[in-house]
């Protein structure tokens, strides 16, 4: 934590690929969000230098093949391998990088093809549980009880945060009816109608408490962004978008060990990055919190202070999520109803409600500070993003 | 076996083998650290409390509670499609240690945290014998 990188450094260009049900592979989605990135810009691949990505789980150097396909010659450029945290992690490295004087201007993303390899046209395709490569998945002390994947380990969280403190499925249905309204006034967005609490509760049962509509979406697409210092932005062709601040926290002796489950490490990203950007949780405008499942925004809305921990079901069925409540959350519909990318499409909608991009409808009002999180890494790696409007 | 076994066998690791080896012979066995007698589980090099190398493998009582469950409702497996829904816990045994099992003895929806369980061990392979937990009184 450094408060003298305050402001220093901003995010200068964002860009999205085509989402939701594009067929396409991960490395052109995210050559095309980072292509819209730079356009945004007003900059050509002769002033990147750097490029840092989360790749493909199954893609080697997976930097190094974004930065050929774009042209770049990069000073610096490496892959990252936290999860979903690793997103908010790749600005946080551009940052450093740029800092150290190792890179200039740095591209960051990532691109995601879940979809068109669940869904391929060659062969049956495959599960999505399959997605992960066979040498990555578990050999022992899981799968010979049927324990498979990342819905489960979150959804231990969600009974027993339930068990602790009463939360109720109702409350999770109120942050996916919430995001899915969001989703609504995003014409790019993957779900395109409204969900009532019944469609919530009809809705098939994956692993319980949660039903299909706690669950991310399955998704193709990419985000990008274009970190450079606050002093070269201002001969760009885009208003910059502030980094106020930034911090990540592992709990990496597990999500099943001590409270993890229940207190992520957003807690003390969170307290972090506020220190940075000398902000709390009362200046935050619009959040945008990393939503692979339901119970995953509801704990890091208290883990981030926006309420008390256990009082996440009373803030929630408040209707503060909502446009015109207190903290506007997922503004775009989030991983639940926009598309999930992993945390990066959060990080674009996050610089975009400060740059004030949008209609009346979609636009958070007056939105200065904005909130990202991200989460992931065996379910616990955590990072947290704060930016400013210039 | 008289029928074919078709849901995951684990495979141990060098590490892991004095675990499944004593779960063969009925017994519940994880690293308990000479040190500082911290257990731990899954076994790894260190003691992850003190990191001393001293540690025995050391047989638990095999009670414990439900610290969360879950109930898969989703055939994530084809091996799993006759049994859902079922009950994957993560069990806190009484020494510390905690690890995925599932719950037997009871239908998924009387299940609740904290409730006190014990092993029962269920052999599916000559060598494989695994740790699976039922209710007992409280």
């Amino acid at each position: 934590m450094n408060t003298a990188l305050r402001d220093k450094y901003a995010i200068v260009g964002t860009g999205k690929s085509r989402l939701g049900q594009v067929g396409a592979n991960s490395l052109a989605l995210l050559e095309e969000a980072m292509n819209n990135a730079l356009k945004e810009a007003g900059l050509t691949n002769k002033d990147v230098d750097g490029v840092v990505v989360r790749g493909a789980d199954d893609i080697y150097s997976h930097h190094q093949m974004m930065a050929q396909r774009l042209g770049v010659d990069a000073s610096f450029s490496t892959s990252l391998d936290n999860g979903g945290a690793s997103q908010i992690l790749s600005i946080i490295l551009a940052v450093m990088a740029i800092e150290a004087g190792l890179a200039t201007t740095v591209v960051c993303g990532y691109g995601r093809d879940s979809w068109s390899r669940t869904h391929s046209k060659v062969g049956a395709g495959i599960a999505q549980n399959d997605l992960i490569p066979a040498a990555q998945r578990q050999k022992e002390h899981g799968p010979e009880f049927g324990h498979f994947g990342a819905v489960s380990q979150h959804a231990f969280g969600a009974r027993r945060h339930m068990f602790e403190y009463g939360t109720k499925r109702d409350d999770f249905a109120q942050i996916a009816m919430a995001f899915r309204e969001h989703a609504l006034r995003n014409p790019e967005a993957q779900m395109k109608k409204p969900m009532t609490i019944d469609d919530y509760y009809k809705a098939r049962l994956i692993v319980e408490p949660f039903g299909m509509f706690d669950c991310s979406l399955n998704s193709d697409g990419a985000g990008a962004v274009v970190v450079t210092s606050t002093e070269r932005a201002r001969s760009l062709k885009q208003k910059p978008v502030l980094i106020k601040g930034f911090a990540t926290h592992n709990n990496t002796k597990g999500w099943i060990e001590e409270d993890h489950m229940l207190s992520t490490g957003a807690v003390e990203s969170g307290e972090r990055a506020f220190r940075m950007a000398g902000l709390g949780p009362k200046d935050v405008d619009t959040a945008q919190i990393y939503d692979c499942f339901t119970y995953m925004v509801l704990t890091q809305l208290e883990d981030y202070g926006f309420c008390k921990k256990g009082e996440g079901g009373a803030f929630v069925r408040s209707g503060a999520l909502r446009m015109g409540g207190v903290l506007p959350t997922n503004t775009s519909g989030g991983q639940l109803s926009e598309a999930h990318v992993e945390g990066m499409l959060q990080i674009v909608e996050g610089a975009r409600q400060l740059q004030g991009v949008y209609g009346p409808d979609r636009q958070v009002k007056d939105a200065e500070i904005a909130l990202i999180s991200g989460h992931g890494g065996n379910q616990v790696c955590h990072s947290t993003l704060i930016l400013g409007r210039a | 076996m008289a029928i074919e076994y078709k849901k995951p066998i684990p495979i141990p690791s060098h590490e892991s083998q004095p675990y499944w080896d004593g779960l063969r012979d009925r017994k519940l066995m994880m690293p308990c650290c000479d040190d500082c007698k911290h257990h731990w589980f899954p076994p790894s090099f260190l003691c992850p409390k003190c990191n001393s190398s001293k540690w025995t493998w050391t047989q638990l009582s095999g009670r414990g509670r439900i610290f969360s469950y879950v109930v898969y409702h989703r055939v994530y497996h084809p091996a799993f499609a006759g049994e859902v829904p079922y009950a994957v816990a993560v069990i806190e045994l009484d020494e510390g240690p905690r690890m995925y099992s599932n719950v037997i003895g009871l239908p998924p929806d009387q299940l609740s945290c904290d409730m006190k369980v014990e092993i029962v061990y269920e052999p599916i392979t000559n060598e494989i014998t695994l740790p699976k937990f039922k209710p007992i009184a409280a």
